[in-house]
């Protein structure tokens, strides 16, 4: 009886502890007020400042736009913060950022930087880099993702599309490919130097790769049916493909200049989208093998295949990072109207599944490069937003990028 | 006697709590010496035209005379009111000698991977239909193109049924 006793209390100890802990994170981000000391206010610059502060998970920014001298040391004003960032923004000559970081408590500056970019149009790229040596220099964990370029395909009419580089926000864009039917880009490599995608040109569909930086390009692979890039392996070698060169959609893994080819998977149906999983010994992908597309797990040298997720009747896209899952799953059954997706946060290792989105249409889950953040999809007819999550913050931002419906993505 | 191992568990817990907190970062004054440095983010990308396969992209319907075949949402089965058009397009391709390309369409619902592995579903449903009535299957050449070739946008019924469809038309 005394040891139940003590059981039961142990439990209750413990469930106070996960309780108070949730709340003791929202008190440990610190909370930061901007100070813009530039010849003239941007309030899109530091909008864009606040974004990197919140999706970071690390700090509650000050929503109000403070303006003073950047070149004085006095911040009484935003006492009640612990830290106060004063920067200034200047696009004479190309755009420069100044930055200094004050700490409150004892009015001392603990950073200085400047920035600079010859293009004003990258002027995005300057306060993610700003808010990432700021978020290093107070020892959080990294979140050097803010940094990354994003690559994207959107429709602009029937068999035609673009491929777009922009910053995490979207407030930078650059169309990359323009012409023809170019789809499904996916980095080459982690610096971000090239890229693949599928390409319509020729009378079948083929995989090309791209160097954003010298132009150059190649052809890696080429299908009847349809060929995409699905992954690639953390060092750049390897790539998952879907392709169908018997008019069925199976998985591949290829070399990455097109040498060497191992089919994955050989169902009769559809298996598409692998992506490497736990160390990439791993895939998980969607395959329709039950009747309905749902999320499976393959190792790569062996035959054995397992389902993944046991819930939904229709979950039609993947992502994996490490031991995580992301997938999104059709919630509805509508021929003739909107249908609502959403995105599941699971794992390998246990059966856990944690809702990520609640309404809309949400498709084609990305992990961020270090497995923190979570980017999709948002469809609204003809529109389409990208939308972030932090699983660690739970923070959330959506970035509407109006006009053309986004393809797919990646970063 | 119950008293002791409640202060036990009670202390033990306080200390769980506390050393699991994660604290502010404290930097102290470290770094106030930071040197300015210019950070220059990237060099210049480029910008390529893609060549594009194929007439105008206006014409995305059957051709040569040849019908398009209309499927139901989320199926790529080959309906009993399609067979006639099957068997219409069976006897168009005997009339020459040329290859035949069928391209997978979806609707708009999904961008993703799996609705092109369904529009190349519709393309070899279609593929095989025809190579049942006798049409020469290396004569055809099947692509998906997903829901990146619809014939029209507008948010009906009507419109998502033109969407879901294989197209036809001889390679020249």
């Amino acid at each position: 009886m005394r040891i139940l006793l003590l059981m039961l209390l142990s439990l209750n100890l413990f469930a106070i502890d996960a309780r108070l802990k949730i709340e003791t994170d929202v008190e440990h981000r610190s909370k930061i007020s901007l100070v813009d000391g530039s010849d003239n206010a941007n309030n899109k610059f530091f909008n864009l400042l606040l974004s990197d502060f919140k999706i970071s998970g690390h700090f509650i920014a000050d929503g109000v736009h403070h303006r003073g001298d950047i070149s004085s040391n006095f911040i009484s004003t935003e006492k009640s913060k612990e830290y106060v960032l004063k920067y200034a923004l200047s696009d004479s000559s190309g755009s420069k950022l100044n930055i200094r970081l004050f700490k409150t408590s004892n009015g001392k500056e603990i950073f200085k930087k400047s920035y600079a970019i010859p293009r004003v149009s990258k002027t995005p790229f300057l306060a993610h880099r700003a808010v990432s040596d700021i978020n290093n220099i107070l020892k959080y964990s990294s979140i050097s993702w803010i940094n990354r370029y994003v690559i994207f395909a959107r429709y602009t009419m029937p068999k035609r599309s673009e491929i777009v580089l922009a910053d995490y926000t979207f407030s930078y864009q650059k169309s990359i490919i323009s012409g023809g039917l170019s789809l499904f880009p996916k980095w080459a490599d982690a610096k971000q130097q090239s890229f693949y995608y599928t390409s319509y040109a020729d009378e079948i569909p083929s995989l090309n790769k791209l160097n954003i930086y010298t132009g150059s390009k190649s052809k890696i692979a080429s299908s009847e049916g349809m060929i995409v890039c699905s992954d690639v392996k953390r060092d750049g070698s390897k790539l998952l493909v879907t392709m169908a060169p018997n008019a069925q959609s199976d998985i591949y893994e290829i070399s990455s200049w097109g040498g060497s080819k191992k089919r994955v998977t050989s169902f009769g149906d559809i298996d598409v989208n692998g992506k490497y999983a736990n160390s990439e010994s791993d895939i998980v992908f969607v395959s329709n093998r039950m009747g309905y597309a749902n999320i499976f797990k393959k190792s790569l040298n062996q035959s054995t295949i397992s389902q993944v997720v046991y819930r939904g009747r229709n979950n039609n896209s993947v992502d994996a990072h490490g031991n995580k899952v992301v997938y999104s799953s059709r919630e509805s059954h509508s021929s003739f109207g909107q249908n609502t997706f959403n995105i599941y946060l699971t794992s390998l290792n246990s059966s856990t599944t944690r809702p990520l989105t609640t309404t809309g249409s949400n498709l084609s889950p990305h992990f961020s490069n270090d497995g923190s953040i979570v980017q999709y999809i948002k469809h609204r007819g003809q529109n389409s937003s990208i939308g972030y999550i932090n699983l660690n913050s739970k923070q959330s931002l959506l970035f509407p990028v109006n006009g053309k419906k986004i393809q797919s993505i990646d970063w | 006697m119950m008293k002791k191992p409640l202060i036990i568990i009670s202390i033990i817990s306080l200390f769980l709590l506390t050393a699991c907190g994660q604290k502010i970062p404290d930097i102290g004054d470290a770094g106030t010496n930071n040197i300015t440095d210019d950070t220059a983010i990237s060099g210049d990308t480029v910008s390529i035209s893609e060549s594009a396969y194929g007439d105008n992209p206006s014409q995305n319907s059957s051709k040569d005379g040849f019908k398009s075949i209309y499927f139901a949402f989320d199926n790529y089965g080959i309906s009993s009111s399609m067979q006639s058009v099957i068997s219409h397009n069976v006897n168009n391709a005997s009339k020459s000698s040329s290859k035949i390309k069928l391209e997978g369409n979806c609707d708009e619902f999904g961008t993703d991977e799996y609705n092109y592995a369904l529009g190349l579903k519709r393309a070899k449903a279609v593929k095989d239909s025809m190579a049942l009535e006798g049409v020469d299957v290396g004569r055809t050449v099947i692509v998906s193109f997903g829901e990146s070739n619809p014939v029209c946008s507008s948010p009906t019924d009507s419109c998502y049924e033109k969407n879901r469809r294989v197209d036809l038309y001889l390679i020249k």
